[in-house]
């Protein structure tokens, strides 16, 4: 019984080998120097205009019902005068072992063959599994659907689909610019280079604190930050195997 | 028979039968029958295939590059142009929200002229030849009764072309009262650096490959000068040098975002700065580390700021300061900066050169890493002698027949007690060319709807530029989406109405070929510089592609020299003064460029509306930030609505626990407040500029945002404080982990 049980689960069980993902052609990766990142915001305001993410007005983001594929979080250590400000963009980690893929009962939510978590908005029926089960809280969800007054609406991205009430959304990576990248390189018969595909929050980032790319190969920029000594991945004791990786900040340790 | 072979063969001569039938039906008709009407579509339109356009950005006035994309004739996206020596293909938050003032539900469409009373606000569409019309006939009154000198125009601080066009047209008409204003001018960083080091513009500071940054009140990586170009260079300062590490020492009453991100915070008391900076000077001079033959005059100077006697006075432990003098003497090269926030005391100027003694005496002044000279314009700045304050006296005393205004908004960023209002009463005929219904223009007659600068042609000189002439130049993206036009060409088809020497010195149809003809003069006169383009077509082809001219090859190696004998006036030893009495006005209130909407021209851009402050995450509106050890004292709580208080004013705020802030201060930063300026900011939050009093630095024009006391009391009701963060606190979770510097090695 057990060896019939083995058989059915063995392909299921692939996922769990370590380097799976290795296995594909990519694995995109954003390195995240925090020692560089200075808490501007640009990124999130770049991510705005690209994914058409919606604006809710004060009284939706009263109730944290804000849209930000990106987020900037603030931590702070201390008290006056001895203050200590630290911040970390946090989004989407497009966890090699991902929880909210686990939950959805539709599949909206699944691994492509770039190791990244995608979120099908035709098959979301928005039960909310995802964002329960996400521990990075990246998740948004469209209780409306968001109008943009016109002329705005023509501001708005083709190359991203705008979403509509009850479904629930994250950020993709930039995966129109990933495809964009990869069909380019095959018309003009090569592999994506390093540095030929950059999200929007990373092309924009002005202190350079962010850098986009693929891990499976050795030479890229972020393999290369990969092997830095302050390199961490947030909550990575809770076995996601996230694809964002931070470098640590360098500052003093706070008086305890 | 029928073999399924022959039966393919059958069907397949068939379809080309079908096809040529097809085709030989097609040749015959004429081409007027075809049923497609769109046979040769527009040649820079494929459907699906975005174009890029560069362009200059005018969000602020740094004068990055960008790239815009345009998708069937719609702009989708814009990012920094990677080519541009400024930003080099980044962009700020607010760069990216420009694409909002473009495509914004609130711009003005057509001409509007004022129906009835200045306080109704009623406004009616005319067309553009009425409305020229009605200005030509207004000037052409002035100049009948030769009150040419009666009019002024006010526009926004330009750089490039567009301001000389403004001065000829002035010129010509015969009135000197050309005016630039803008909140945030630098006229007290230009002003002290001319004084100290005898330069006209901005020169560059190399935050990039500095050691020691000390930033006097700089928001250098949020809204001073020239931002993206502070991150670029602050990354590389952090991370971009191969052993080296440099660290940043922020010296301000209130953390700001740059401070946020420094490895030293020192919350000297407001208005102290500039004598810190002299104790610093003092213990360089006492500890020997200042190699110069005038050390003992120097000694002398600085004798009064022994850092154990300015200790009390800055709030700051004199060990410290002489630990951070020796440490930003070898620091080689270190670079001590001045920002707005040190600049806006009534002697702000003083404590900006007492910085650039600081720098000289550590030696960084023409150094890598230090403040870098930068090159004279390639074109000649706009003679903007005047500042507003000799409009608003103008006004009052009725010496202002006609005023046009562009693209600038006093009335907004002008304190309430500065009069303007009533000096905008006082003008019988006021125009105004804007896109957007601001509170200037809605004290207008006439308003000529303008193009947003991705419509729009236009350039401008960067300034502070990276140490070599750069200049952007500004195409349109996009064609405009209204019946709006550009600035110069309404000036020019006034000219045009009045005729004679106007029309003689105006001869260009439009401004695009003004525009074109003084970038033909520049190609002329640095002819040399161009070897690869020897046509001035090749070269204005390039230019527009590339998205402005630079040439990185010709640094200036002249140095700058610090002028000792100039600085010795500024040197005082008694901190800034206030307004308000201590006792009765118990805080210092400290005012400041808000991260999206700058001086406020943003609040109607819905995504910086809805951008989570970095400091903050207040969204939507305005707060008071109020140190917690305070607000515990005196009972309030996060959101509570405070009543501010000041001679001068006063205004209702929710308040927000900063820890980073002195106790004996609080902040409010600029932006929100407006009464009329679209559905996004319209009647939104509070505007903290009514809390000051009314231009007091007249030698420069300018209002000291930081020169005021206020008193808070709290209010019962409580306040709309929208902020998106949870908790501050990490609660060993490890999210922002950290390592000690001397711990960490190499990469």
């Amino acid at each position: 019984m057990s060896r019939f049980l083995d058989k059915l689960f063995a392909r299921f069980n692939i996922y769990r080998e370590p380097g799976y993902y290795g296995k594909y052609d990519y694995k995109w990766t954003i390195v995240i120097d925090l020692d560089k990142c200075d808490g501007c915001e640009a990124c999130v305001i770049a991510c705005h205009a690209e994914n058409n993410l919606p604006i809710v007005g004060e009284e939706e983001c009263s109730k944290n019902r804000a849209f930000n594929w990106i987020r900037i979080e603030r931590y702070v250590e201390g008290e006056y005068p001895d203050v200590r400000v630290k911040f970390i963009p946090i989004l989407c980690q497009q966890c090699g072992k991902a929880r909210c893929e686990v939950g959805c009962p539709t599949y909206a939510t699944y691994h492509n063959q770039d190791g990244l978590n995608v979120q099908v908005y035709n098959r979301c029926i928005g039960t909310f599994t995802c964002a329960t089960y996400c521990p990075y809280d990246v998740r948004h969800f469209n209780w409306f659907s968001y109008k943009w007054e016109a002329p705005l609406e023509q501001q708005l991205n083709p190359d991203v689909t705008v979403r509509e009430k009850g479904v629930m959304e994250k950020c993709t990576f930039c995966i129109q610019r990933i495809r964009a990248g990869k069909d380019h390189a095959k018309d003009e018969g090569r592999e994506v280079t390093d540095g030929d595909i950059q999200p929007a929050c990373v092309q924009t980032c002005p202190t350079g604190a962010m850098t986009f790319g693929d891990l499976n190969d050795p030479e890229s920029r972020v393999s290369q930050l990969a092997k830095s000594e302050r390199r961490y991945r947030l909550f990575e004791d809770l076995n996601t195997d996230p694809s964002v990786i931070y470098l640590k900040r360098v500052m003093k340790q706070t008086k305890q | 028979m029928l073999k399924r072979r022959d039966f393919l063969k059958a069907l397949g001569l068939g379809g080309v039968g079908t096809g040529l039938g097809f085709m030989l039906g097609e040749s015959i008709k004429t081409p007027a029958t075809n049923l497609i009407p769109y046979v040769v579509p527009p040649e820079d339109i494929v459907p699906g295939v975005a174009n890029w356009y560069s362009s200059l950005c005018t969000q602020c006035n740094a004068g990055c590059g960008i790239i815009v994309r345009v998708l069937e004739g719609r702009a989708k996206k814009i990012e920094g142009n990677p080519h541009h020596p400024v930003n080099q293909g980044r962009l700020c938050a607010m760069g990216q929200a420009g694409l909002q003032a473009l495509y914004n539900p609130d711009r003005i469409k057509t001409p509007l002229i004022r129906k009835g009373s200045r306080q109704s606000e009623e406004f009616r569409a005319i067309t553009w030849e009425e409305a020229l019309s009605v200005l030509a006939e207004n000037l052409m009154k002035l100049k009948i009764a030769s009150n040419t000198e009666k009019l002024f125009l006010l526009s926004s601080v330009i750089r490039g072309h567009m301001g000389h066009l403004f001065e000829t047209f002035m010129q010509n008409f015969g009135s000197p009262n050309y005016i630039q204003y803008d909140l945030f001018q630098h006229k007290e960083l230009i002003f002290a650096n001319k004084v100290s080091m005898g330069i006209n513009i901005l020169p560059y500071y190399d935050i990039g490959n500095t050691n020691l940054l000390l930033s006097f009140g700089a928001d250098f990586l949020n809204t001073w000068l020239s931002p993206v170009n502070h991150s670029l260079g602050y990354g590389h300062m952090r991370q971009g040098r191969h052993g080296s590490r440099g660290r940043l020492v922020q010296i301000e009453p209130r953390l700001s975002l740059s401070g946020a991100n420094a490895d030293e915070w020192i919350p000297v008391r407001p208005g102290t700065e500039g004598i810190l900076a002299l104790g610093l000077a003092y213990t360089i001079i006492e500890e020997g580390y200042y190699k110069g033959q005038d050390i003992n005059e120097w000694n002398k100077i600085l004798s009064p700021y022994k850092p154990e006697m300015i200790s009390e006075l800055t709030n700051t432990d004199n060990e410290r300061i002489r630990t951070l003098a020796r440490e930003f003497a070898s620091a080689r090269p270190g670079l001590a900066i001045a920002g707005e926030n040190a600049a806006s005391y009534t002697d702000g100027v003083n404590h900006i050169i007492a910085v650039n003694i600081l720098n000289h005496l550590a030696d960084n002044i023409g150094k890598t890493g230090g403040v870098i000279s930068n090159p004279e314009a390639p074109i000649k700045k706009t003679q903007s002698l005047k500042d507003i304050d000799a409009l608003l006296r103008n006004a009052r005393a009725g010496e202002v027949e006609t005023l046009i205004t562009y693209n600038t908004n006093p009335v907004f960023t002008l304190p309430h007690n500065s009069k303007i209002q009533e000096a905008l009463e006082n003008i019988p005929f006021v125009v105004s060319l804007s896109c957007f219904m601001d509170e200037t223009t809605a004290h207008a007659d006439l308003i000529l709807p303008t193009h947003t600068s991705l419509e729009d042609w236009g350039d401008d000189i960067t300034e502070p530029a990276t140490g070599y002439n750069t200049a952007t130049i500004m195409q349109p993206a996009v064609s405009p989406l209204y019946d709006s036009r550009n600035a110069g060409d309404i000036l020019l088809s006034t000219a045009k109405r009045l005729g004679n020497r106007l029309q003689k010195n105006m001869p260009w149809d439009n401004f695009r070929d003004f525009f074109i003809e003084s970038w033909k003069t520049i190609y002329e006169k640095q002819r040399h510089t161009y070897a690869g383009e020897p046509v001035f077509e090749d070269f204005w082809n390039k230019v527009l592609t590339q998205g402005g001219w630079w040439d990185q090859e010709k640094r200036t190696h002249q140095s700058i020299h610090f002028i000792k004998d100039n600085v010795k006036r500024f040197i005082s030893s008694s901190p800034s003064l206030f307004q308000g009495n201590e006792d009765e006005f118990p805080f210092y209130l400290i005012l400041y460029a808000h991260s999206g909407y700058y001086d406020g021209r943003h609040a109607n851009l819905p995504w910086l509306q809805e951008m989570p402050d970095p400091m903050t995450s207040v969204v939507w509106g305005t707060w008071i930030e109020i140190n917690p050890q305070t607000a515990g004292k005196m009972g309030i709580r996060e959101g509570d609505l405070l009543l501010v208080e000041s001679p001068y004013g006063k205004l209702h705020v929710p308040a927000y626990l900063y820890p980073g802030i002195r106790p004996d201060t609080v902040s409010i930063p600029i932006g929100q407040g407006h009464k009329t300026y679209g559905r996004y900011a319209g009647n939104r939050g509070s505007n903290p500029l009514d809390l000051l009093p009314g231009i007091s630095r007249h030698e420069t024009g300018t209002i000291p945002l930081n020169s005021t006391r206020v008193k808070i009391t709290k209010s019962s009701e409580k306040g709309n404080l929208v902020k998106m963060e949870g908790i501050t606190k990490e609660f060993d979770r490890q999210i922002v982990q950290t390592i000690p510097p001397y711990e960490r090695r190499q990469n």
